[in-house]
């Protein structure tokens, strides 16, 4: 792998997300999450277990109980030491993981996803975090999964692993094969209740951030929470990314080389989800393999024709184009996983996005106009000059490699820096949530190019632009 | 009149199988000894030479059921568990057996097994304890830390608190397959198996909990 300066490679990593200085607190809320987000997350055997905060207090609350019950006073002085240990593992457990900083991190990923939704400094915070399911070991897996699916994984499966090969946030993944078949898919599978257990703590979560409604955009905040909250509900559904995986794979021909896992619905459920295994590398291991430029340009053109086509044909924004989404097949096919947080156009969307596609070679008026409503702004912030240029630039930042005449080479650090900044800004000055849509095609424009970047692939974005621009979805297609 | 051995022993299946009978249907609040008596083809007065309370009956139907589950963890195990896992085990195939006696386990076991229980309530309820926490010896002594593979007393204690927690939890479960149980369950046996190696730690910190107790 060529070295990139450690100034760049630190930018790359840091994506999507920007890094800012914490700045000067000035109200108590800022103060409290400034305070969390330097206590460092605890890490090893117990860290696990915040993910479900309620049930765990009232564990550690029984652990209590008994201590104040276990014949503390009949036990002689060995054994009170004893207990003392104990009543302190259970104090740090129940005080470690307090209910608010559990709620808080439960929530975290998918609102530091949407940076847009609260005020700066609590994205800072939640930016940290992610959604982390505890491990399940295989004698949990099998009581859950004879409850989804009526058998043992091993009854259900022929050569069921009993170890995961990977993590998901919700769950883990195995390896297995189909009775009859044989064929090789990857199982996952959520923890017990971890969908109840986020919903619930969501809307702790909303009663916590109550004191904002002060703030003058409360409304606008309610209404990007209750996006997120729809995007919860959906993510934590498997049916509905089966549903998008069966939309998805419709989207390609066998010889595109594109290839998104079929679903077996027979042995999937809300909570399991069967489906064909990609056997292929994450961007990390595929980068250290060294790969020769004409692979990373084929890749790349891939990886646009992929995001492009599901668009204009299905419009599905494959909303989360990050590394570990993409499969990259020793065959030289790439892997599309992970459509649940695909996010589906509504037509409305589409042609809002369309107005803007094609006033953008006529005049600067057109051009605004469809901005305007593709925005949803008011005619105050539509007169906001810093704020239209923001915008515009940032259209002319995606357009750019579309715009560019033969292949566009992604290695382009200036090109990067620029859009890191941009984007940045945007997010800073909250500028992509006017419309929900909007922060999803953001987010996928820009998640998309960064894979380009880290891959440095040099691709004709726009002749892929061109053909695949010319489908035209329609709802139900 | 002269009762074999033999005769006796299917009297008392007889019995056994007709108290199943309806406990399911009826549910064992409804149900009194005198319709399983009457069920069973016997004389009340028999009856209690048998049994002499419903809840005996309700245990009998438990230790069977605990017997069974015994007997598939056994032939489940494929001995490379880690020790929260094994005991994990050995308490769900338990409960999975107890299903069908749900509605009543709870009534039966509290008193039965509490850990207040100064004495022994009732014979069948001391063996299942006695066996049930000699299982859990012999799993922490195969897979537990080192230094812990003879639990003591309160370690045996802590343990009986938290698995009579996950029963009265699970008897009252309303989620769906009652998978909030599989929550508690593996939370409580991963914080004891956690307890067994702090103890064999010796109160060493545990640098990967936040300190609560410091802020104070
Ligand atoms: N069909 C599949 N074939 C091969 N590996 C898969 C497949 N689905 C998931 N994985 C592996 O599991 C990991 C997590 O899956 P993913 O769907 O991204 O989970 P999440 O629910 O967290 O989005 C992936 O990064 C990949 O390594």
């Amino acid at each position: 792998m060529s070295s990139t300066s450690p100034e760049i490679a630190e930018l790359i990593d840091a994506l999507p997300a920007e890094a800012k200085e914490p700045e000067a607190s000035s109200s108590p809320l800022e103060d409290l999450l400034q305070r969390l987000s330097h206590k460092p997350v605890p890490t090893g055997r117990f860290n696990r277990l915040w993910v479900l905060g309620t049930l765990q207090a009232k564990i550690a609350a029984a652990y209590l109980a008994w201590w104040l019950r276990g014949g503390y006073a009949s036990a002689d002085k060995r054994e009170r030491t004893l207990n003392e240990t104990h009543l302190k593992a259970a104090l740090k457990l129940l005080g470690g993981m307090s209910y608010l900083r559990g709620a808080i991190m439960k929530v975290g990923q998918i609102i530091a996803t949407h940076p847009d939704v609260v005020p700066e400094q609590f994205v800072e915070v939640l930016g940290h975090l992610h959604f982390e399911a505890p491990p399940m070991h295989y004698s949990l897996l099998r009581e859950f999964v004879r409850a989804e699916l009526g058998a043992d994984p091993e009854e259900v499966f022929d050569e069921f692993e009993t170890t995961a090969f990977a993590a998901a946030s919700l769950g883990q993944v195995h390896r297995a094969r189909l009775k009859g078949s044989g064929q090789r898919v990857a199982v996952k599978i959520q923890y017990p209740n971890i969908s109840r257990t986020i919903r619930a703590d969501f809307a702790n979560m909303m009663a916590f951030l109550t004191p904002m409604r002060l703030s003058s955009d409360w409304g606008n905040m309610k209404d990007q929470f209750k996006d997120v909250r729809h995007m919860l509900d959906l993510e934590t559904d498997y049916e509905h990314e089966a549903e998008n995986l069966r939309i998805a794979r419709s989207a390609f021909t066998e010889d595109e080389g594109i290839v998104v896992p079929r679903v077996f619905p027979e042995v999937s459920t809300r909570r399991v989800l069967t489906m064909e295994y990609v056997d292929g590398l994450h961007l990390d291991k595929f980068l250290a393999t060294e790969p020769p430029q004409e692979l990373r340009n084929r890749f790349g053109e891939k990886i646009i024709l992929a995001v492009f086509r599901l668009y204009y044909a299905k419009g599905l924004v494959y909303a989360d184009p990050q590394p570990g989404n993409y499969l990259f097949m020793p065959d030289g096919r790439l892997g599309a996983i992970d459509f649940g947080c695909c996010h589906r156009q509504t037509a409305e969307d589409i042609t809002c996005c369309r107005d803007v596609e094609r006033t953008w070679f006529d005049s600067p008026d057109l051009l605004r106009e469809a901005i305007v409503r593709g925005s949803d702004l008011t005619p105050k912030q539509a007169a906001d000059e810093t704020r239209m240029k923001l915008i515009m630039d940032w259209c002319a930042w995606i357009r750019e490699p579309v715009d560019c005449e033969g292949p566009f080479d992604f290695s382009d650090m200036d090109y990067f820096r620029r859009g890191v900044v941009l984007y940045g800004e945007l997010l800073r000055r909250r500028y992509t949530r006017s419309r929900p849509a909007n922060t999803w095609f953001t987010k996928s424009a820009y998640g998309m190019r960064a894979m380009l970047v880290r891959l440095k692939a040099r691709v004709d974005m726009a002749a892929i632009f061109r053909r695949e621009s010319t489908y035209s979805f329609t709802r139900g297609e | 009149m002269r009762v074999t051995a033999q005769k006796k022993k299917e009297t008392r299946r007889r019995i056994v199988e007709c108290a199943r009978k309806l406990f399911g249907d009826k549910g064992f609040e409804q149900t009194t000894t005198r319709d399983i008596a009457e069920t069973a083809g016997i004389a009340a007065g028999t009856m209690f030479n048998y049994f002499p309370t419903k809840e005996a009956l309700a245990m009998t139907l438990i230790c069977e059921a605990l017997d069974e589950a015994g007997t598939e963890f056994d032939s489940r195990l494929r001995g490379d568990e880690t020790v929260d896992e094994a005991l994990f085990a050995h308490v769900a195939v338990g409960l999975r057996h107890l299903a069908p006696h749900r509605n009543y386990v709870g009534e039966v076991l509290e008193t039965a097994l509490s850990p207040f229980a100064r004495e022994a309530v009732c014979e069948q309820a001391q063996q299942l304890r006695v066996g049930h926490l000699e299982t859990v010896g012999e799993l922490i002594a195969l897979r537990g830390p080192a230094t812990s593979r003879v639990p003591g007393t309160m370690t045996m204690h802590l343990y009986w608190t938290l698995y009579l927690g996950v029963l009265s939890f699970w008897a009252a479960d309303e989620s769906p397959n009652r998978e909030d149980t599989l929550v508690v369950l593996d939370q409580s046996m991963r914080l004891f198996a956690g307890s067994l190696s702090s103890e064999s730690k010796n109160g060493e910190e545990d640098h990967d909990v936040v300190d609560v107790t410091r802020d104070r």
